[in-house]
């Protein structure tokens, strides 16, 4: 029995992936477990495993396509199993439909995809599908599917004789490939002839009327000015980040804490640990040292430590300290998981880890997922001191900036040379009050000053 | 601009044409003191004399060969053929002898020539006269092939035919000459090998040459009430042919019926059908290629079938509306 390889979902937020590249060519054999191809999802790249041995009887989809979840992309068995049958089995399946998609599938078929994917054997019932299992589609028709990466197989024509035509493909991948959306708002979408999965909306909810005539008015601005010089299309990673802020920025109110550190103590400390650690091949950075001083200030302030779920605030047992990374095309924020039981060491040689396989594109979702607070830190490009949005679900979020040699007024009232760190903290007032942020500010910057508190 | 009719601004054509360049002279069957059959000529044998507006004896191969013969001396001749179905009895002249003339002189020698006839149904002529021919011309390398739809194109292709080197089959339309149109007073050539867009639309394109243009107009503007947006194209130049300004609308359509009025079978619609799938409009094709052609039939002398076996304005809409479904 043929094994059908189907695009994994490798993370919450995915909902499709792009086959970077087949380890094994068609007629090749494979083993179970062996790497089959490489993906790339919106955050990162990931071998995937071969789930059968045998021979790579059909690959799906070339390199550099994008894939939806779970569509199968390639076909594992013997040698002598017959194909065409298979073929058809395996033709993509969009297995997380909305409500409207199943609508439509059921409207424009009698039976529904999962079952013909179950049963292969089975002569389909698709009229538009003629001799010869051959498929009855227009030039035009067969042309956008091919844009689109659809498969013709699945759509019935409305055409003379259930032929496809181009606007068959298009009310399909209107209702595949678009999120859901208020009557009113597809309404006006059709109308206005914007195609739905062109406009943005946060991730999950539906398009409203106002997103809607919200593009309208911005392609029209866009198009008048004549001033684009180049478009960049808001997808992957970039979009991802698109929603979460504004997400994160329409949600949660937030408010900002400043505090400047002396970072003298500190500076000692790092010198003085880096030297001991040298023959380890460990080197600490601030980020390292902070990572641990802000899971120690988070063990005292657990209310920072925490998410909103549904109607509760839920204080979080771990401290799993999110670094934000900057990329060349965005920026990624991978994960130390459980921060306050780690050593200095630890930190230093997980986050060395984390920050290459981010550069890399290596990252697993489990890298950068989980996080509860996140620390961001600008220092290297200058920036004294700047505020930070809250990755959502978090709490809150610590920005740093550079360490600046300022004059201070100490306590004895003389004006003395020091290193100066400006940070900042970012709070969710949904979940916490300028009192409670400005104590953990004040834990965070008594430890920063005096790092051997560390030890307490 | 004045309005004008087709047969005006082709009668305007000839005369200005003749007037500017002494080498141009007209003959054919009373075209001279009768005026034309159809009164092209009206008034040009006044103007320019026996010498330049010729009566001929009715011989269409006589017509047709003096026409040639005078073209390699020099002079650019316009050969009238009453009706385009007697173009048949001077096909040697101008398949063995215009078309091939220039080729086989090594390019030492021209046929500067316009062969004019009105063809076409609609007049109750019955079958020997009421022929649309433009397939057999199309065929003939070394022919050119002209079919205006509008008194303004006809005028300007008109001159372009005269002043073209080669031998033109200038085809018109007997239920056009009539119909009226905007002209300008001063002098313009429409080149050969440029189609033009009639009517823009977005749903479906309609490729229509001669009498097929103004129906082919006026069932989309009907089907414009029912929402259906239809282009028409007129090629006007079948050879030379514009296949780029078709694949452009092809392209923006998906959608095309080609409108003739002469019979189906291996007619021009058949190689225009061939071309767009030749072309990078094949991938944007939405339904297979419609042709809307005249039976393969004589035209009969009975009004109701000579109207049946041609396209009417109907039949366009009943066409357009199967394929936009």
């Amino acid at each position: 029995m043929a094994t059908i390889v189907k695009m994994p979902k490798l993370g919450l937020t995915m909902t499709e992936g792009v086959i970077v590249k087949w380890f094994k060519k068609e007629g090749e054999r494979v083993e179970k477990g062996e790497p089959l191809l490489e993906i790339q999802t919106d955050k990162v790249n990931l071998e995937e495993e071969s789930p059968a041995d045998g021979i790579v009887r059909k690959l799906l989809y070339e390199e550099g396509k994008t894939v939806p979840i779970l569509t199968p992309i390639a076909i594992i068995g013997e040698a002598d199993e017959p194909l065409p049958e298979i073929e058809r089995a395996a033709a993509p399946t969009p297995q997380e439909q909305t409500d409207e998609t199943e609508d439509y599938i059921k409207a424009s078929r009698e039976e529904s995809d999962v079952e013909k994917t179950e049963k292969p054997d089975e002569v389909s019932d698709n009229p538009s599908i003629g001799k010869y299992g051959k498929i009855k589609a227009t030039p035009a028709a067969k042309r956008i599917a091919r844009e689109y990466n659809v498969d013709l197989y699945q759509i019935t024509g409305t055409g003379p004789n259930s032929r496809i035509q181009a606007a068959d493909v298009e009310r399909y991948i209107q209702y595949t490939q678009t999120p859901k959306a208020s009557p009113v708002a597809k309404k006006i979408a059709q109308e206005k002839g914007v195609p739905l999965k062109d406009i943005q909306v946060e991730s999950g909810k539906r398009v409203m009327k106002s997103h809607v005539l919200e593009s309208l008015g911005g392609s029209k601005t866009a198009q008048q000015e004549g001033s684009v010089l180049e478009e960049i299309p808001l997808t992957g990673m970039r979009k991802i980040i698109a929603d979460k802020m504004t997400e994160s920025v329409n949600k949660a109110p937030h408010f900002y804490l400043r505090s400047e550190v002396d970072m003298t103590s500190l500076i000692n400390v790092r010198e003085e640990l880096n030297k001991s650690l040298e023959k380890d091949g460990i080197k600490l950075s601030f980020n390292d040292i902070l990572v641990k001083i802000t899971a120690k200030a988070l063990e005292k302030h657990r209310i920072i430590n925490s998410r909103i779920k549904g109607d509760k605030i839920q204080m979080l047992k771990p401290i799993n300290i999110g670094l934000a990374v900057a990329l060349d095309n965005g920026l990624i924020v991978p994960v130390i998981k459980n921060a306050e039981t780690k050593s200095l060491a630890q930190i230093a040689r997980e986050s060395r880890e984390l920050i290459e396989k981010a550069r890399n594109n290596k990252l697993t979702p489990d890298d950068y997922t989980g996080g509860t607070f996140t620390i961001s830190n600008l220092g290297m490009f200058d920036i004294v001191e700047f505020t930070a949005i809250i990755n959502q679900p978090e709490s809150a979020i610590l920005a740093l900036g550079k360490i600046q040699d300022r004059p201070v007024v100490t306590p004895e009232k003389e004006i003395k040379i020091k290193p100066i760190m400006n940070i900042t903290l970012s709070c969710d007032h949904r979940v916490i009050d300028g009192a409670e942020g400005a104590k953990f500010l004040k834990t965070l910057k008594d430890l920063m000053e005096n790092p051997l508190r560390l030890l307490l | 601009m004045a309005m004008i009719t087709y047969i005006q601004a082709l009668r305007d054509a000839i005369r200005e044409e003749m007037r500017r360049d002494e080498n141009v002279f007209i003959m054919g069957e009373d075209v001279g003191i009768y005026g034309g059959a159809f009164k092209v000529t009206q008034g040009l044998l006044e103007e320019f004399g026996e010498e330049r507006v010729k009566d001929t004896p009715i011989s269409e191969a006589a017509i047709v060969g003096t026409a040639v013969g005078s073209a390699l001396t020099g002079m650019r001749p316009i050969a009238e053929i009453m009706f385009a179905d007697f173009i048949t009895i001077a096909m040697d002249q101008l398949i063995n002898q215009a078309a091939k003339i220039r080729y086989m002189f090594g390019g030492k020698a021209k046929v500067p020539m316009v062969l004019r006839a009105p063809q076409g149904s609609g007049t109750g002529a019955a079958a020997q006269h009421s022929q649309s021919l433009t397939a057999l011309f199309t065929h003939i390398p070394g022919l050119k092939v002209v079919m205006p739809s509008t008194p303004y194109d006809v005028k300007g292709l008109f001159k372009a035919a005269v002043r073209d080197d080669n031998p033109v089959v200038f085809l018109e339309h007997k239920l056009l000459y009539p119909t009226k149109g905007e002209v300008p007073e001063e002098d313009y050539v429409i080149p050969l090998g440029k189609a033009d867009v009639k009517r823009e639309g977005t749903d479906v394109t309609i490729i229509a040459g001669s009498i097929m243009v103004p129906r082919a107009i006026e069932a989309a503007e009907k089907l414009q009430a029912e929402g259906i947006s239809v282009e028409v194209v007129d090629p006007r130049t079948y050879v030379p042919f514009d296949v780029e300004t078709i694949t452009q609308s092809v392209i923006k359509t998906g959608k095309v019926i080609i409108a003739e009025d002469d019979c189906k079978n291996a007619g021009w619609g058949a190689e225009v059908a061939a071309k767009i799938c030749e072309s990078e409009a094949f991938d944007y094709l939405d339904a297979p290629i419609k042709r809307l052609a005249g039976l393969d039939t004589p035209i009969p002398y009975n009004p109701k079938l000579e109207k049946a076996v041609v396209p009417q304005v109907e039949d366009i809409i009943k066409a357009v509306e199967e394929m936009v479904n």
